[in-house]
């Protein structure tokens, strides 16, 4: 019996030699792991990055990782409990905000404080942006926020000619665009990507000291109750309380969405999906009051890490000068660092120019950005607000009724252990 | 003559311990001592940066007192789990039709299988799309044959996403069940409906009187099967979904799994999973019970 | 049943299969022209439909590697299966003390969902020194609850006085399994070897927490490829999810041609 159970063991080990597969030899060198979030496409770049660092650093080597968001956490946190958590993290959202409080990260401030050349390079309010209780404890790796983006054919057939200016403006437009399976607007909402609706109408989420409920006002229940019923009605997609983004994409590349409230990456993505996507059909603008939620990503280091200072010499290198510049190129992306921002500007106007105007928005109103509130229970909060509003904007509950229920909830979640 | 049967039965003994040993060990370790873990972590307060500290009672209470999302997955749960017998109706119906000899029954059977192996994502996307609103499949027939004016939003109405969902998941479990089926059909003795046919019992009454009674196990196994089929289409739920609108398809399994990887919060976690496996443990044992006390014990002349 | 006449039951299988199609279908016509599912109206004909994306799949990823390292999984988990399983089976199908307890822990050890064992069972494989290995992968999948059952129903099934005709004979004990009760259940067989097959060849999670080398990776984390946010990669991603399923339906067919009872209990009906 035992011999049955050996044998496909042994075909597997000897099929696994024979193919040169199996694990390498333990090395003698400092290993450094950085768990990326979603490149794999940007295998080549990642090993210019490692040719780099090797010339400054040539005891050391660099492990690659790639998890897609969904997967991510489930990955690092393992690593974490197991003790072996990729040194560096690139991560998206406020999932680090957790991480950062049970105080698994290490405190980058004194190394931004040292290594001020580099600093100074960094857009601040960016970099501001992953504080968390005064701490830093990312570098910024590249940057996008959200914007609008409108069908120029919609709007024409509308008999509208400019993108809205005003929140009312937007409702009425997207009023006007909507018939049939055409829809007038539509939002992202992962990672409180539709927050600018809110932040243009006047409301937070949190008091200014993070400790209560703030959004329960009957500004609020006007506005929830207003946008309920564009629902309701169509001019709103209702996927977009629904938390899915390649549906949003997806739809507003088949033409049917008057103007699509998105952060940049998404421009590439539908115009790779719609080829009747250019400059003369697809405008990108602000969102009317110039609001937009970053979705920016940061390089974090583990505390955990064996090798912090030559974790943190490599997160400079790649975030910064040839290194940023290498991202940028192969993502389509702007980075954290001014200077190569400025060239990768220059490279985006030489090869893809459609992609410059919706890039432009991407630096501007950096004093503008709403939807991130520095709070360990950053998920939490999510869990206890959205659900409740998402049931209003569907149509389930009435807009006050709903406010009131995730107040109640919100505020339990900030004062719970 | 008393020594050497008991010596005979002593052998039998070990060959049974032994042949269960392999599989006792995999489940030891893979199933058992990670439930284990879940249980100690329940009384905990854990997190992977931080030593455990004892909590009592804390979680539970949290859980049965507060937690509404925890409720509305049980129950969603309990719905998700009482639709079963649906599929497995189709299924028995599916297997019982593949298994006649008909020309071409093994498309069919590879066309009803395909749906369970196919990855989850891809199709997961495909239902989001023949859900949708506007531009779905399943409105458009709607909309065209003018059975209603307007689309309708199944996956973005809180009353309408729980069915939706589980249809969805019917149509990826239903060839996992027709195969179950069909193994337990092919169990069954052909001589035994030789006789019946003799005796001059017509096709109801064969299927009342010999077929029935003899897929009993592979359909209790079915059921079993209906019970943790909400974690074996957690993918599906996942993609489609992700619980919402508002918790409306919220299972204990996809809310186990967002408190403790999305929210880091393993120990709470750790407690919605216990309860979870109570639940479901004493579904299984009621299913058992009611199958006749043990599973497959339906004896064959 | 077979009184119905066979259109009927052509028809409602006709029907069934259909609306079971209706998904299927637009994974496979995606896959061969990268549409956008979300254009208005729907089309129903694949337009200049074409093998692109399955050549841009197989440049994409390693593919041949993945390839390899899934089969040799699969390998493993099928052969593990059938053995492990049709041992316990058999167990099951004997009284011995304990017998109870036994199937009530087998079916509680069904009720505990994967993912909330994820941690401790990462913990478990490191510590018998098996993460990032093809047979770490495999082991939790060796032996599978519904599969003992699906033996035990088919041992069960197969007449008591066979089996005591050949005690009497002397036959021992395991030559009676290998000689009559293998043989009479190939249809457990079979349900087991495809049942195998497509938990191993599909596991996604699993292989994703333990592999963290590159060349150990199994084809379903090939996925993430073609999920990024840059770039639209539908058609790849459908191509991809169809060269996925093809094995599993290869295995499928070769192995179903075991379910024949029927054919013979039809025939002898008559």
């Amino acid at each position: 019996m035992n011999l049955k159970r050996l044998t496909p063991i042994a075909i597997g080990a000897a099929f696994a030699m024979a193919l040169g597969l199996g694990t390498t030899a333990a090395q003698a060198q400092k290993k450094i792991s950085i768990l990326t979030w979603n490149i794999p496409y940007f295998e080549e770049g990642m090993n210019q990055w490692k040719e780099m660092f090797k010339k400054s650093h040539p005891d050391v080597t660099i492990e690659w990782l790639d998890k897609k968001g969904t997967e991510f956490s489930t990955f690092y946190q393992t690593q974490v409990v197991a003790g072996t958590a990729p040194d560096i993290i690139d991560v998206q959202g406020g999932l680090w905000l957790e991480y950062a409080s049970q105080g698994g990260l290490l405190d980058l401030t004194p190394y931004l404080k040292r290594d001020k050349a580099f600093t100074d390079g960094l857009y601040p309010e960016v970099v501001n942006g992953w504080v968390f209780e005064g701490k830093n404890y990312g570098v910024p790796f590249y940057i996008s926020k959200t914007l609008l983006f409108y069908n120029k054919l919609m709007l024409k057939e509308a008999g509208l000619t400019n993108p809205p200016a005003t929140f009312d403006q937007l409702m009425d437009y997207a009023a006007k665009m909507t018939k049939g399976e055409k829809s007038g607007f539509m939002t992202l909402n992962f990672d409180w990507l539709y927050w600018p609706i809110f932040a243009e109408n006047g409301i937070d989420l949190l008091t200014p000291d993070l400790k209560k409920a703030a959004f329960n006002t009957p500004k609020a229940v006007a506005l929830v109750e207003k946008l309920a019923k564009a629902t309701k009605d169509g001019v709103i997609n209702k996927i977009s309380w629904t938390g899915r983004w390649v549906e949003p994409n997806g739809a507003f590349a088949a033409g049917t969405i008057g103007m699509l409230n998105a952060h940049a990456p998404a421009y590439l993505w539908f115009k790779s999906k719609g080829p009747w996507v250019n400059e003369d059909t697809v405008g990108a603008a602000d969102f009317p009051g110039r609001w937009s939620t970053p979705n920016s990503h940061a390089f974090l280091i583990s505390k955990g890490t064996k090798h912090p200072e030559e974790a943190w010499e490599f997160v400079k290198m790649i975030s910064s000068g040839d290194g940023a510049y290498v991202f940028g190129t192969g993502s389509n992306n702007l980075t954290g660092d001014k200077a190569a921002n400025s060239r990768l500007m220059k490279y985006f106007a030489e090869k893809i120019p459609v992609v410059v105007p919706v890039l432009e928005t991407q630096l501007k109103h950096l004093d503008k950005l709403t939807g991130n509130w520095p709070i360990a229970k950053d998920a939490q909060v999510k869990e206890a607000f959205y659900p409740e509003l998402q049931a209003a904007l569907l149509g389930d509950k009435s807009a006050k009724e709903a406010l009131d229920e995730a107040e109640k909830k919100v505020n339990r979640v900030l004062t719970r252990r | 003559m008393a020594f050497a049967i008991r010596r005979k039965r002593t052998r039998e003994l070990l060959l049974i311990w032994f042949f269960l040993a392999p599989s006792l060990l995999i489940f030891l370790l893979y199933r058992i001592i990670p439930l284990l873990w879940n249980g100690v972590l329940s009384f905990e307060f854990w997190s992977p940066y931080k030593p455990a500290e004892f909590a009592g009672l804390y979680h539970y209470e949290e859980m049965l007192l507060y937690d509404d999302v925890f409720w509305q997955a049980f129950w969603n749960t309990a719905i998700f789990m009482a639709s079963a017998p649906i599929g497995i109706l189709i299924a028995l119906l599916v297997a019982i039709l593949v298994d006649t000899p008909i020309r071409g029954r093994n498309v069919y059977r590879t066309i009803v299988f395909m749906s369970y192996p196919v990855m989850t994502v891809a199709v997961g996307i495909i239902w989001q799309w023949l859900y949708n609103e506007k531009v779905g499949l399943f409105n458009y027939v709607l909309v065209s044959l003018g059975i209603v004016e307007q689309g309708i939003p199944f996956l973005e109405t809180a009353s309408l996403a729980l069915p939706a969902v589980i249809v969805a998941s019917i149509w990826q479990v239903l060839g996992f069940y027709m195969i179950i089926l069909l193994t337990g059909l092919q169990n069954i003795q052909p001589s035994l409906y030789e006789a019946a046919a003799i005796d001059g019992a017509n096709a109801w009454m064969r299927f009342r009187r010999i077929t029935l009674p003899l897929l009993r196990p592979s359909i209790f196994l079915c059921f079993v099967i209906g019970i943790i089929n909400s974690f074996t289409n957690f993918d599906l739920i996942y993609v489609m979904t992700d619980g919402g609108p508002s918790h409306a398809t919220e299972l204990l399994v996809t809310y186990i799994y967002r408190v403790a990887f999305k929210l880091a919060q393993f120990d709470y976690a750790a407690a919605l999973t216990i309860v979870n496996f109570l639940f479901f443990v004493f579904l299984a044992w009621l299913a058992n019970r009611l199958a006749g006390g043990e599973v497959g014990a339906v004896e064959t002349g | 049943m077979n009184r119905f006449p066979k259109w009927v039951i052509h028809l409602g299988l006709g029907i069934i299969c259909a609306a079971m199609m209706v998904p299927f279908y637009w994974v496979l016509k995606t896959s061969l022209t990268g549409e956008n599912i979300f254009a208005y109206p729907p089309s129903l004909v694949p337009e200049n439909p074409h093998l692109f994306y399955y050549v841009d799949v197989w440049y994409s990823i390693p593919f041949f590697r993945y390839l390899v390292n899934s089969v040799i999984v699969s390998i493993i988990v099928v052969v593990a299966n059938v053995v492990l399983n049709a041992m316990a089976g058999f167990a099951l199908t004997r009284e011995f003390m304990g017998k109870g307890a036994i199937i009530m822990l087998f079916l509680s050890c069904m009720m505990i969902p994967f993912q909330v064992t994820i941690i401790p069972a990462y913990l478990i494989t490191r510590d018998i020194g098996l993460l990032n290995t093809h047979l770490g992968m495999a082991l939790p999948l060796c032996s599978t609850i519904v599969c003992i059952f699906v033996f035990k129903a088919s041992f069960d099934a197969i007449p008591k006085s066979l089996i005591d005709a050949a005690r009497i004979d002397g036959v021992p004990d395991w030559m009676i399994i290998f000689r009559i009760m293998v043989p009479l259940s190939q249809s457990a067989i079979a349900t087991n070897i495809i049942l195998a097959f497509i938990w191993s060849w599909n596991n996604f999670l699993w292989p994703l927490v333990i592999i963290r080398d590159n060349d150990m990776q199994t084809l379903p984390l090939g996925l993430a490829r073609f999920l990024t946010v840059v770039e639209d990669s539908t058609g790849a991603l459908y191509a991809f999810c169809i060269m996925v399923l093809v094995p599993g339906l290869v295995i499928f067919l070769l192995a179903q041609k075991q379910f024949i009872a029927g054919l013979t209990s039809g025939a002898a009906k008559g």
